[in-house]
């Protein structure tokens, strides 16, 4: 794994501003203003995805998101140990989140696979034009969005997909070479095809 | 998985044929074997505008031939520099897409034209201006008709003809390697809606073609569609905004006895030791075609490309983890169809209208060895987002492997790394692991085009356009 300089990195990441890239992972940041009744909204929203699993389900089978979280801000937090918090007249949601490829990629996902979630995560913000179609959409995130100061990725070539199988497969490879020390050559021919057609979808 | 919102009923816009350039929407059709593309420099403007408004008239429009077909077809695309040469201002140049402004050999790191791919290898211009396609049906028809466009180039002070390419098509239609090409292509809403099964996209009610403005500007796109066509794509201002598109040129040269030596080499491990198996492992499809997820064991004897039905298939539900067609076969990747998951809804926004032909001989069934001939493939698709139809599929689906859970394997076929690392999974039991990769095909060209309307082109010429 070669380690590039944090933010140089040229990956396969495209469309958006170059401070959100850092060799295969993309960030995105949005703020939007909510209405009156987000504030009820939202958590009641948040509540009930974090109940009902099966909920988020098509959301998590999107690998090449890391992450996706959503937040309401009600109040900014001290800027220094003397200074007050400062309430917000208007709460905001705050998204953000950290995927693999192209940013139209991840938009469209959020627009054609995601479209009732969306719509019910922005539903309380301003301006909020509808998860479909997608070219309204993309333009509201494009409007609201923050492109990152510093952004950093450890693992610059590595995405989630990737560390995910790296993970899987470690215990696979354990357990075969433990096995294999105690096997003959015969055997141990048979026994390496398996576990190559066992775990070719990690490879 | 269908598209899960109401849709609203209506009927697509009416391309208007006679204004859109042909050769876009619908291939001129394979009667016609020859294609040479002329680039042109403008040195001077007034030269050039003049030399275009005695061109537009003939340009070939894509309005059906009721009187059999010409002899030749005649098409004109500019590149941004053109655009610039020609006098366009400059509020009206900075609405042309950023990565048509910027070109392809500023986007050659993205695109893995690296190495020898790189733009300074390239044996066409870096720089042109307005590139001619013409279309002939035999050799003299093509000779004419490129005798006649040079003299009237010569005609004017400050055009320069930089360079001809050549291409033509093989026998049987096949591409250099060896396989017959061209025929899966999107379907297109109101005008090819027969191509729908395979080629468009799923709603409620079955296959349906794809908006035409994901090809032509000035139409609602997919996006548009489902406002009711209230939005339309970002397109150009003024007349070059509809019925126009925007092209991609390549020169593919592709290292036809490298491929065959490798096939060979590698079939001698591959089980069976089957080496057209392994080819249609590579690319997806046995050499007449037929898709080898439909037809794992061998080819159908009398599959057409073209036939209704042909493109009809799909991976997720038969093979999902490509023990028939491997997750990095060629068309697997380069149109993933539903193999990404949630339908075609995660690639359908990624279709492009290809019209490649391929240039030089081909190498003789009984070569040993390479000939010293250059052959390839002029690579052209007309798509209304560079970036998302062209681009996207060129550096996430080609160039990278990860949206497939391939890691970082690049396409085997078409994108051999640099430094000879690389590989290819071939599922199965046990898998077969194809490396090193080696480089069979090399970026000789490139260039990102605009394609006008007629009417813009005319408006171009007559220094109308803004």
């Amino acid at each position: 794994m070669t380690v590039s300089e944090p933010g140089t990195a040229v990956g396969t990441a495209t469309g958006t501003g170059a401070g959100n890239i850092d060799g295969q992972a993309i960030a995105i940041t949005v703020f939007s203003t909510v209405k009156w009744w987000g504030k009820h909204w939202l958590p009641l929203l948040f509540t009930t995805l974090r109940l009902i699993p099966p909920l988020t389900r098509d959301l998590r089978k999107l690998s090449f998101i890391h992450f996706a979280r959503w937040t309401l801000i009600r109040e900014l937090p001290a800027n220094g140990d003397t200074a007050p918090r400062t309430r917000l007249r208007y709460p905001h949601l705050f998204f953000e989140s950290n995927f693999n490829d192209g940013w139209e990629e991840y938009i469209d996902a959020f627009s054609y696979v995601l479209t009732r979630g969306m719509s019910l995560f922005w539903a309380s913000s301003y301006g909020f034009p509808g998860a479909l179609p997608t070219g309204p959409f993309k333009d509201y995130i494009h409007r609201n969005e923050l492109e990152a100061a510093h952004y950093y990725s450890a693992y610059p070539e590595a995405t989630a997909t990737m560390v995910r199988k790296a993970l899987a497969l470690a215990p696979a490879v354990a357990d075969f070479a433990e096995r294999a020390v105690r096997l003959s050559p015969a055997e141990f021919e048979g026994a390496w095809s398996a576990f190559l057609t066992d775990a070719q979808d990690l490879l | 998985m269908t598209i899960a919102t109401p849709r609203i009923r209506r009927t697509p816009p009416v391309p208007d044929l006679a204004d859109i350039q042909g050769g876009i929407l619908r291939a001129y059709g394979n009667d016609y074997s020859r294609t040479t593309y002329l680039f042109v420099n403008v040195d001077e403007t007034r030269a050039g505008l003049r030399w275009l408004g005695r061109l537009v008239d003939d340009v070939t429009s894509a309005r059906p031939w009721t009187a059999g077909k010409p002899a030749t077809t005649l098409n004109v695309a500019l590149t941004y520099d053109g655009l610039r040469a020609l006098g366009l201002s400059a509020e009206l140049l900075a609405t042309f897409s950023d990565e048509f402004r910027a070109g392809m050999a500023a986007r050659a790191a993205q695109l893995g034209d690296v190495g020898t791919s790189a733009p300074e290898y390239w044996d066409t211009p870096a720089r042109a201006h307005v590139i001619l396609i013409v279309n002939a049906l035999s050799e003299d028809d093509l000779t004419g008709r490129l005798a006649d466009l040079r003299a009237d180039l010569g005609r004017y002070e400050g055009l320069s003809l930089m360079h001809e390419e050549h291409a033509s098509l093989l026998p049987g239609v096949r591409e250099h390697f060896g396989f017959a090409d061209g025929f899966a292509q999107p379907a297109v809403e109101g005008v090819t809606d027969e191509k729908a099964p395979g080629g468009g996209v799923r709603d409620k009610d079955g296959w349906r073609g794809l908006a035409l403005g994901e090809f032509v500007l000035g139409y609602p796109d997919e996006s548009g569609r489902d406002s009711d066509g209230q939005d339309l794509p970002s397109a150009p201002a003024g007349p070059l905004g509809r019925n126009s598109t925007y092209g991609v040129w390549r020169k593919l040269e592709q290292d036809v006895a490298l491929f065959r030596e490798t096939l060979r080499t590698s079939a001698a491990a591959f089980p069976g030791g089957d080496e057209e198996k392994l080819a249609a492992k590579i690319v997806g499809r046995w050499r007449n075609g037929t898709p080898i997820v439909l037809s794992p064991d061998g080819p159908a004897a009398d599959f057409r490309g073209n036939d209704p039905g042909a493109n009809d298939f799909l991976y997720h539900d038969v093979d999902a983890d490509g023990r028939r067609c491997p997750l990095g076969a060629h068309i697997r990747r380069s149109n993933p169809r539903d193999s990404i998951g949630f339908g075609e809804l995660l690639s359908f926004r990624h279709r492009m209208l290809r019209r490649g032909v391929p240039y030089g001989p081909p190498l003789p069934p009984e070569a040993t060895g390479p000939d010293g001939q250059q052959r390839g493939l002029i690579f052209v698709c007309y798509v209304a987002s560079i970036s998302r139809q062209f681009e996207s599929v060129q550096v996430q689906w080609l160039e990278d492997g990860n949206v497939f859970g391939l890691g970082h394997d690049k396409d085997f076929l078409i994108r051999g790394p640099a430094d000879g690392s690389g590989k290819m999974t071939v599922p199965g039991e046990p898998p077969f692991f194809l490396g090193p990769q080696p480089t069979f095909v090399t970026t000789r060209g490139g260039q990102y085009l605009f394609v006008p309307g007629i009417t813009g082109l005319g408006a171009v010429a007559a220094g109308t356009a803004g």
